[in-house]
């Protein structure tokens, strides 16, 4: 049954249905990022460095799994689905403002720079974390050992600054997301919980997104892990 | 109203961004190689009620001591790391930790905080709760003593994370976290 019964408008079965934009994997990443970079904020500022480690050795894990799903995941998941060069933003934009607007199966193109932007940004905060130390030496990061201590210390300092061009970019995010809620009237948030959202005036297959195997699931659980267990040994 | 407020906001975050980075390179200073001691430069010993009498040129020193006192602890760490630590760098390092803490409690005479103006990580309940600060600086003296007595690996890897955490002790309740650089 594809036809979703709970809504209340009489359209046509076709047009109630639901796309699958989002893999449980992406979904679950995705609020695993909020979640550490929230909680690696909260532990850092509240002295509990050890968390804050592990914070950040988890929001590692995630990466990895990330990028590796940005090549094996399904297709809304996939770099080569999403990232665009600037001709497609500057169409997308025109497409944007126009009332015949259709959303875009996955991320836009636009959005499509904001992923990039936030992940690269996630993964340089993560990698200066590996080398930063706190001042009294208790609870270091992994890799601090591999640098000198004028240079720990100035990666510690590019931890901090670092950390205010990612809340940026965060505000960013979450201004575009209000932008569309009001603005343009779609809501990216349910389908960012469900996976789905109601399949009338977008683009893309109307079922969405393909199953994954699970063995592929696991290839980058087993990745991302063994890249936490080298970085800690 | 809330674009306007993501708005300053990320404006606001990259003009700090921007800030931190556009700072003048620092003066290069010789690096010692890891397994160097970095001597504890000698501090004014004051009683806790003596001003000093140059306050500007005694918190540079003092601030001074801490930044050696890092690279020690940092040499530490980086043995901590190590399967194999380096005992004679690490002997080198604890005398020098030592050294600090056996004299850490007079750092701070009476107008040294931060009713000075000057930049200081010294928070004012040093002066205020004198008694907690001292039994915290009589804490790092008795870990560091220990530190320094080790003679091999095992009681190093024992001993170090106490002396960290009595260096963590005073500095969760006296010092203030740096905001800027």
């Amino acid at each position: 049954m594809t036809v979703d019964q709970t809504q209340a408008s009489p359209a046509p079965a076709a047009q109630s249905a639901q796309q699958k934009v989002w893999d449980a994997p992406t979904r679950l990443v995705h609020w695993l990022f909020v979640f550490c970079v929230a909680f690696s904020w909260w532990s850092v500022e509240n002295k509990q460095m050890e968390w804050h480690v592990w914070s950040g050795l988890t929001l590692l894990g995630l990466l990895v799994f990330r990028i590796y799903w940005g090549f094996a995941g399904p297709e809304t998941a996939r770099f080569t689905q999403f990232v665009k060069g600037p001709g497609a933003v500057a169409g997308y934009l025109g497409k944007l403002l126009k009332p015949n607007y259709r959303a875009a199966f996955g991320h836009n193109p636009l959005g499509a720079l904001s992923v990039v932007a936030i992940l690269l940004a996630l993964i340089t905060q993560v990698t200066l974390g590996l080398f930063a130390t706190d001042t009294d030496y208790v609870t270091p990061g992994p890799l601090n050992h591999l640098v000198d201590g004028d240079t720990a210390d100035d990666l510690t300092d590019l931890h901090e600054d670092f950390f205010n061009i990612l809340l940026a970019l965060i505000g960013l995010h979450i201004a575009a997301i209000v932008f569309y809620l009001v603005a343009k009237r779609t809501n990216l948030i349910g389908p960012m919980f469900t996976g789905k959202r109601g399949a009338e005036n977008v683009e893309g297959p109307a079922s969405g997104i393909a199953p994954v195997p699970l063995w592929r699931f696991l290839i980058g659980v087993v990745l991302a892990v063994g890249v936490v267990f080298l970085v800690t040994r | 109203m809330k674009m306007t407020l993501f708005a300053t906001c990320a404006v606001l975050a990259l003009g700090l961004a921007a800030c931190g980075g556009g700072e003048p390179a620092k003066p290069s200073e010789p690096v010692a190689p890891a397994a160097e001691v970095t001597p504890v430069p000698e501090a004014t010993p004051a009683a806790a009620s003596d001003t000093p009498a140059d306050v500007p040129a005694f918190m540079k020193t003092r601030h001074e001591n801490y930044e050696a006192l890092g690279k020690n602890m940092k040499v530490l760490m980086d043995n901590m790391k190590s399967a194999t630590p380096d005992m004679a760098a690490v002997t080198a390092a604890a005398a020098e930790v030592k050294k600090t803490a056996d004299v850490m409690g007079t750092w701070f005479p009476a107008g040294t905080g931060p009713e000075t103006g000057i930049k200081t990580g010294a928070k004012a309940n040093i002066w205020t709760d004198r008694a907690t600060f001292d039994a915290a600086a009589v804490r790092l003296q008795t870990e560091a003593t220990a530190l320094a007595a080790v003679t091999d690996a095992a009681g190093f890897k024992a001993q170090f994370p106490k002396t960290g955490a009595a260096c963590k002790n005073c500095h969760d309740t006296f010092r203030e976290e740096e905001k800027d650089h």
